[in-house]
């Protein structure tokens, strides 16, 4: 399958300092519809029957969520817009956002809409600050043009802290708390920002939405496998000689992606989901990219063979034990005991029952964790403890 | 008439009234399960995480503390999975905890040694990093140790609640986090609080404690350490 251009479909051909240039294309044209001729409901049901999915990494179903927000009683409620991307190896978001700013405006104005909200957020990454004026100028403009009737957008940076993506932490940030997650139930649909019924999407997911209005449920759901529907951006990075950001239709085996368009040689083993990503070896590149077998938010970093397996999965480890909130026991704790352990393993230093132990508290965070932090970060010590276990072995003493 | 819901804990059908928590069902039907951060009369924190509990259906362990429990739910709170990774969080705490129970102040009471031995956790597998934080014992009413600290946040809460704005509060991230006073000052003599006293008697750990003088008689009652 050749690169689809949905999501990106006017990224590089419309001027994003142009409201104008984005009206040619049928800019626009879905919030008009929405709000002329289609209720609340039929809002949310089209985005249910397209089988759109969560772009951020949960792969949560989006018309779902906005059902449960549309459904929840209360006046006041809130669209949120995850510009974190704090993903290691993730750049897809930033590229949306410098080259189309007026679509993702257009898809949270429908959302509010759908959901009843007259609040809506973008939550932006504070190392995108650079961004902030180009998407204060799309709001303005939007705004100026009469879209923005009785919906209003802000944004709102973040300070830097990888949790803060996570969507509990992110309401508690843009509270102006610090940024912990929050255990669920309550959801964020029935209790979230400030207590009020919210929808928390990616850029990507939302980028999605009024082209899926426009084209109907059906067009969007031809695309893709039985439970993963339309295109996903990726961005690839590491040991390859195109990196950079392709859109996929969803199913496409890996092997397109990594070999065909960014020119891979020699891999040894790819990430793919960033940190709390899982970790293919090379033999498993024609597995095919979807939420059925591996996704996260679509960040994919390719090693090759002049890698060391244990170097990788040490600094994986550190950064999330770096960027642990420290609230819950399994991952403040457990984080660091893995680096430590691995530390130990990096220097030649292992023990056969160290490798017991790591696999141990890899279950157990995985089960017991507050949030998808703790839960996904042994992902990669038990992805290299099922494929690359001789690295481990060979770095035991005896 | 109050909604109910039915449930099964443990093998038995239980019913209970909408709304309340799985920890609170299982304590109304005599089944005990651990907490270290959970206060009857605050709302849950879902840090310690050592309520979990298995919950039929979900992929997880679930917070009994946290977590209502829903009509047709199968509850197990002592199943060999639970009970495996309660002990290993607990071996997680110790990881990082001085050694210094033999003489510390609050042994014969502290509940993170009573659970510990109720877990049978004997040696910990884990090791991490110790903290080694100053002792704070110039105010005549509070004496912190930070290393023995266990982050359960119970003194956090209790100062929020105290009504005296809040003197502790959690800062730094992940494995460096720690519950500070001001702005990580140490608890200087001047220091007041209407009730010292109140975040003392609900940490679990010995980071809190009164100063007591030589020969001054004990309240706590001698606790029996199994094991
Ligand atoms: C530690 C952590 C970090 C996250 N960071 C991001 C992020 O940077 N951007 C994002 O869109 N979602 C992130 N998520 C996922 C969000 O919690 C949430 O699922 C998502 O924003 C929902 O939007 P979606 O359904 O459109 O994907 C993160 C989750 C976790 C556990
Ligand atoms: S899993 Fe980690 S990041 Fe998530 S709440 Fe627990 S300590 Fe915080
Ligand atoms: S000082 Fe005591 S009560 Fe406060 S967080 Fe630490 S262990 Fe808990």
């Amino acid at each position: 399958m050749p690169q689809q251009r949905v999501v990106l479909k006017n990224c590089g051909v419309i001027d994003p300092r142009r409201i104008e240039t984005y009206l040619e294309r049928d800019g626009f044209k879905a919030l008009a519809k929405v709000r002329r001729e289609m209720t609340r409901e039929q809002v949310t049901d089209e985005i249910k029957a397209s089988g759109l999915r969560g772009r951020g990494g949960a792969g949560f179903p989006t018309g779902i969520k906005w059902e449960g927000a549309r459904q929840a009683p209360g006046e006041e409620k809130y669209v949120i817009c995850n510009a974190d991307e704090g993903e290691v190896g993730t750049f897809k978001d930033r590229y949306i956002l410098e080259r189309d700013p007026f679509t993702l405006i257009e898809a949270m104005a429908i959302a509010g809409y759908a959901i009843g909200a007259k609040q809506g957020y973008i939550y932006l990454r504070a190392e995108y600050h650079h961004l902030f004026d180009l998407l204060q100028n799309a709001i303005n403009q939007a705004k100026k043009s009469g879209y923005l009737d009785g919906f209003r957008i802000e944004i709102r940076e973040g300070a830097g802290a990888y949790i803060c993506g996570e969507e509990s932490a992110l309401m508690d940030s843009i509270e102006g708390k610090r940024g912990e997650s929050r255990y669920r139930p309550p959801f964020p649909t029935t209790s979230g920002l400030w207590g009020k019924p919210t929808i928390i999407n990616n850029v990507e997911t939302l980028m999605n939405i009024p082209q899926i209005i426009l084209n109907g449920a059906g067009w969007f759901s031809q695309m893709g496998t039985e439970r993963s529907k339309g295109t996903k951006v990726f961005s690839i990075s590491g040991d390859v000689e195109n990196p950079g950001v392709y859109e996929l239709v969803l199913g496409s085996p890996l092997r397109e992606l990594v070999e065909d368009l960014a020119s891979a040689k020699d891999i040894k083993l790819i990430q793919i989901g960033g940190a709390t990503g899982r970790i293919l070896p090379y033999e498993k590149i024609d597995t095919p990219l979807a939420f059925e077998t591996v996704l996260g938010a679509g960040a994919v970093t390719v090693y090759n063979r002049s890698r060391d397996v244990i170097d990788i999965v040490y600094r994986t480890m550190e950064f999330l034990a770096e960027e642990s909130c420290g609230k819950c026991t399994p991952c403040r704790q457990g984080t660091e005991v893995m680096v430590e352990i691995l530390e130990k393993f990096h220097r030649g230093e292992g023990r056969e029952q160290d490798i017991r132990n790591l696999e141990a508290l890899s279950q157990v965070m995985m089960l017991t964790s507050l949030c998808g932090l703790g839960q996904a970060a042994p992902n990669a010590v038990m992805d290299t403890l099922q494929y690359f276990k001789d690295a481990y072995k060979k770095r035991v003493v005896v | 008439m109050e909604n109910k819901v039915n449930l099964t804990l443990n093998g038995r059908a239980v019913s209970a009234r909408q709304g309340m928590t799985i920890l609170e069902v299982a304590r109304e039907n005599g089944i005990d399960i651990p907490t270290l951060c959970y206060l009857e009369d605050f709302s849950p924190m879902g840090a310690c995480r050592l309520c979990v509990v298995e919950v039929e259906g979900s992929r997880t362990l679930v917070g009994s503390c946290h977590t209502p429990v829903t009509e047709g739910m199968v509850v197990h709170t002592h199943s060999p999975k639970v009970l495996a990774a309660r002990k290993i969080l607990v071996e997680l705490l110790l990881a990082s905890h001085p050694d210094s129970c033999l003489v510390c102040d609050k042994a014969n009471i502290c509940e993170l040694r009573r659970i510990a031995a109720d877990l049978e956790v004997g040696l910990p597998r884990f090791h991490a990093r110790k903290h080694y934080y100053p002792v704070e014992d110039e105010n005549p009413h509070i004496i912190r140790d930070m290393s023995k600290c266990i982050l359960c946040r119970r003194c956090v809460i209790a100062c929020k609640s105290a009504g005296n704005g809040s003197m502790f509060s959690v800062a730094y991230r992940g494995f460096e986090s720690k519950v500070v006073f001001g702005c990580d000052q140490l608890v200087d003599e001047a220091a007041v609080c209407p009730d010292f006293d109140g975040c003392i008697a609900l940490c679990p750990s010995g980071a809190l404690r009164k100063p007591v003088k030589i020969g001054e008689e004990r309240a706590e009652k001698a606790l029996i350490i199994k094991g």
